[in-house]
């Protein structure tokens, strides 16, 4: 059978000139001729030239794009499985090939291919095993046979080069593949199943039921120093055995490739990303540039469970809902898994030129060690709140810093959730330096809490004790 | 015609047939046989048919490697031997259409309020406005965080998240679906990086766009997950092997994690070219206000995509090229592109009109170094930061104009010395050898320079040129 799913003229092929233009780079009898046209003429017979994109290796494989006129993407060694989904994901309509032969799939990209496998993807997979590498000029190949002679085997491929690799049984192996096979181009007989085995791992894909893997028995006359003919006869005689042939795997599930299609629709993207055009009410009367001119400093520390980080981000909230600028960062590294987190915040008037906060005007510390830490680098006239049910020493601060104890813990536990010891910490904020509006606060926890609102009510309870407990100090 | 079932018999142009005799063996009836002739025109010895046996079974043909070799007879030809195979088989395929571009469609947008989110949060959305629905993507801290984004985003929006085996299978996810013409990218941080650049010289070379957002991290080696700007060099320098350059934007808060990810997927389709976005742990971790741009991008289609289908079949996207003269203009076009890229040199300048001290910094170090800025100019020093937003190509036509009133250059930067060797290159590349005296302020491992450093640094040279001046 004649197919037309070749190119008129290889003018990839050295331009197309002379007899390149019709005339394959490989060796006489080189199995992947065959493979080639058993590929291009399943293609032929599905009508899905139009839709095919073929991935070629590297290896003397690396040209299959001068020759199919079908899409074509010419991948990194091994690479061509990744690639492969890459095209497929891209278009679920496409019809991906990846032609790779021993060096290039079973050597330098196993992972691609194990992985690529259990992916389960409806692409095919056509694997030329010849036994050697073939365009580096017949180096030992990882499926190479046992006392095999090559350029790096020299005295025969021994055990210390390990045993040769059974791709096919192995990609069987895994759940994802639904049809695996290994055929051989050496007779008739052969050469026909290899034609039927493409046609139906092609068919599977087109199918849109799964991930098909056609392992080639070929033959590569050139490197292992044989006529043609003797080297389907080796193959037959000395690969075959080795490789057996046949059915690994072959499951027909339903039909189940259908990825949803991408969608650019305003709505459905603002909401996914939560924008909104509400504006918060805004309460501030201006910028509390009581506390500093432009740009106010604030530390949070703690330990992990204290919630300093949602009060910082919470914090960072507020001013930019007030129409002012501000950052938030988490304390960064390892000591941020060690149990101690730490945030820095800045509310600007316009801009937040430094968001880390070395000295700040304002320390929140939940517990002793934290305050000890950044106690005394709190600017001189701040303000410096902390957890006076847990911590009993207060350190030297700077001059005419305001160092006020409010029971943050004590308070969240008596209201029946240790969790919200840090909205306490926010009352306490608010009441001792006026920072914002009470309401400010409140707008930032209810918008962050408004998946949650049944949470509203304990944190807004938890904001007014935190107040209180400022204004009114118990003792 | 009377005999309408008869198979046809095969025929061969002999300069089309290597002589591997693999058709000999397949015949039952022993039609063929090994010739003894030289063809002239290809030095192979070609095959000899005598048909008389023959009953057309077509085994032969089957055996035969070669897509122009042994062929069915066709019913009307004669001597055929005379002809071309193109004239011979008439037309053989449908001719592909000529692809043209389906261009992109920019939507406007409704006014939102500003987000608050974090860096990371924000170069996903970035993305997103972008018209990226493919994200692929191997977990590395600190930039996890992105690709989870993703993974939560992109379902909702038809879109597609992979978690590949590894990075080099990302960049090769990446290098499949944008060779198909689709926005995609991946989130990583230096030793994903590493992997991922042998794919990127490939992407170069076959001319296949892509965003690669690194969250930089403290090396050598497994190094930390703290911030560094560790891989300027590597962006700037090390695409993998070959003639590769990408541009390289440097965003130094979230709002420029979102817009320099936006434009980062315009250049990168405008110059058929990766793109890098470096970042920092700091910066992905960091929350702040984020407005929306006017506008997002619902994309259309390149001409050169090959995206499995008609319009697109004639496509090939491949870097490879045996012809030495086909490659060196290959590398002269590319090298072109990055002459184009140059115009894509960006700054951000803040204070530095009448600079004497300029800082030169980018990404998280810029923070500190503009919070000294404004307590430098409180002290009455003339401080400026000059901060480049993209590093590769570095801004030098941005810079220059500053280069006669400065006293001296401070680079700022957390690795040692990255950023202030693409200054020097981009210097001595102009044949610019007049400039201050260039000094630093640099941290590594994860540390990252304080603004009191930075200040000390500044009023340190301050005094001592003072002291000359007395
Ligand atoms: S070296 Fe071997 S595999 Fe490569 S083209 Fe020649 S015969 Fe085929
Ligand atoms: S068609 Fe059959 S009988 Fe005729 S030459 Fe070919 S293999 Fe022999
Ligand atoms: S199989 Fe084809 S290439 Fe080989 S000898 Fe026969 S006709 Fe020639």
């Amino acid at each position: 059978m004649s197919t037309t799913v070749f190119y008129d003229r290889f003018e990839r092929h050295s331009h197309g000139q002379g007899l390149k233009g019709h005339a394959t780079h490989y060796c006489p009898g080189c199995g992947h001729g065959l493979a080639h046209k058993f590929l291009a003429e399943a293609i032929d017979e599905l009508g899905i030239q139009n839709r095919t994109v073929a991935i070629s290796p590297v290896g003397c494989s690396v040209f299959l794009y001068y020759y199919f006129d079908v899409g074509n993407s010419q991948a990194a060694h091994g690479r061509a499985p990744a690639v492969a989904i890459g095209h497929k994901l891209a278009n679920p309509e496409s019809i991906v090939v990846s032609y790779q032969g021993d060096g290039d799939l079973a050597s330098i990209g196993l992972a691609e291919i194990v992985s690529t496998a259990q992916l389960g993807v409806p692409i095919t997979v056509i694997f030329v095993n010849n036994a050697i590498y073939g365009m580096t000029g017949g180096q030992m190949a990882p499926t190479t046979l046992m006392g095999m002679k090559t350029a790096t085997s020299p005295h025969g491929r021994d055990i210390y080069m390990g045993k040769p690799m059974k791709m096919a049984e192995l990609i069987a192996g895994l759940d994802g593949p639904i049809y695996v096979e290994r055929v051989a181009l050496f007779d008739a007989k052969q050469r026909n199943r290899a034609k039927k085995a493409i046609l139906k791992g092609l068919k599977l894909q087109v199918e849109k039921r799964g991930f098909s893997f056609i392992e080639v028995l070929a033959e590569c006359p050139t490197h292992l120093k044989m006529t043609p003919e003797e080297t389907e006869k080796w193959v037959k005689e000395q690969m075959q055995p080795n490789f057996p042939l046949g059915v690994k795997k072959d499951l027909t599930p339903d039909p189940w490739f259908e990825p949803p299609k991408p969608s650019f629709e305003i709505d459905q993207l603002l909401k996914v990303v939560g924008a909104s055009s509400d504006a918060p009410i805004r309460s501030a009367k201006g910028f509390p540039s009581h506390i500093a001119p432009h740009d106010i400093a604030i530390k949070l520390a703690g330990s992990g469970g204290d919630g300093a980080q949602t009060a910082a981000m919470l914090i960072a909230r507020a001013g930019i809902n007030e129409g002012f600028d501000a950052t938030h960062i988490p304390s960064y590294g390892p000591e941020s898994r060690g149990g101690t987190s730490y945030a820095d915040v800045h509310v600007a008037e316009t801009e937040v030129l430094n968001p880390a906060a070395p000295a700040p005007h304002i320390l929140i510390a939940f517990n002793a060690p934290s305050l000890a830490k950044f106690g005394p680098a709190v600017k001189a006239g701040g303000t410096v709140l902390y957890d006076s049910s847990v911590i009993h020493e207060v350190p030297k601060v700077a001059a005419g810093v305001r160092v006020v104890g409010v029971p943050f813990a004590q308070i969240a536990v008596d209201l029946g959730k240790a969790m919200v010891k840090n909205i306490v910490a926010l009352g306490a904020l608010h009441a001792a330096t006026g920072i914002f509006p009470k309401e400010t606060f409140l707008t930032a926890i209810r918008l962050t809490l408004k998946d949650k609102c049944a949470l509203i009510p304990l944190n807004e309870e938890a904001f007014a004790w935190g107040i209180k407990s400022v204004e009114e100090p118990a003792n | 015609m009377p005999q309408v079932k008869e198979r046809p018999k095969p025929f061969l142009f002999p300069e089309f047939c290597k002589g591997c005799g693999r058709c000999i063996s397949a015949c039952p009836k022993h039609c063929i046989a090994m010739g003894e002739e030289v063809n002239p025109m290809t030095g192979l010895v070609p095959v000899v048919l005598d048909l008389e046996q023959c009953n057309g079974c077509a085994l032969c043909i089957d055996a035969c490697p070669e897509p122009y070799g042994l062929q069915p007879t066709p019913a009307e030809v004669a001597d055929f031997e005379l002809q071309d195979p193109e004239k011979l088989f008439g037309l053989r395929h449908t001719e592909a259409p000529a692809p043209v571009d389906i261009p992109d469609e920019w939507i406007p947008l409704p006014a939102c309020e500003p987000l608050v989110i974090k860096g990371n949060y924000a170069a996903a959305i970035g993305a997103l406005l972008a018209g990226c629905r493919h994200f692929f993507g191997y977990p590395i801290t600190p930039s996890t965080e992105g690709a989870e984004l993703m993974a939560k985003f992109l379902p909702k929006l038809g879109g597609t998240y992979l978690q590949a085996v590894s990075e080099v299978a990302t960049v090769n996810h990446m290098y499949g679906c944008g060779g198909a013409g689709l926005r995609c990218m991946t989130f990583t941080s230096g030793p994903g990086f590493s992997l991922m650049v042998e794919g990127i010289s490939y992407m170069i070379g076959a001319e296949v766009p892509g965003v690669f957002v690194n969250i930089m991290r403290g090396g050598p080696g497994l190094g930390n997950i703290a911030p560094e700007q560790s891989d300027i060099k590597l962006a700037c320098r090390g695409l993998g092997h070959g003639n590769t350059h990408a541009v390289v934007l440097t965003p130094s808060t979230p709002q420029e994690m979102l817009d320099l990810t936006l434009l980062a997927f315009d250049l990168a389709f405008k110059y058929r070219n990766p793109v890098i976005v470096l970042g920092d742990g700091y910066l992905g971790q960091m929350t702040g206000k984020v407005k929306l741009p006017p506008k997002m991008l619902k994309p259309g289609l390149p001409s050169w995509a090959v995206y499995g289908d008609e319009m697109h079949r004639k496509n090939l996207i491949s870097s490879i090229d045996l012809d030495e003269h086909d490659l060196e203009l290959h590398n002269l076009d590319i090298n072109r592109k990055y002459e184009a890229m140059k115009s894509e040199a960006r700054a951000d300048l803040f204070m530095c009109e009448d600079a004497e001290t300029v800082f030169v910094a980018c990404g998280t170090p810029s923070r500190m170094a503009k919070g000294a800025v404004e307590d430098l100019r409180k002290e009455g020093i003339k401080a400026g930061l000059f901060r480049p937003l993209t590093v590769w190509p570095f801004p030098l036509p941005q810079l220059l104009p500053l280069l006669p009133r400065a006293q001296r250059i401070v680079v700022v930067e957390a690795s040692p010395g990255q950023l202030r060797d693409e200054l020097l290159l981009a210097l001595s590349q102009e044949g610019i050898s007049k400039y201050p005296r260039i000094e630093s302020v640099t941290h590594m491992g994860g540390i990252l320079p304080q603004q009191h450093e930075i200040m000390a640094a500044a009023l340190g040279r301050q005094e001592a040129l003072q002291e000359v001046h007395a």
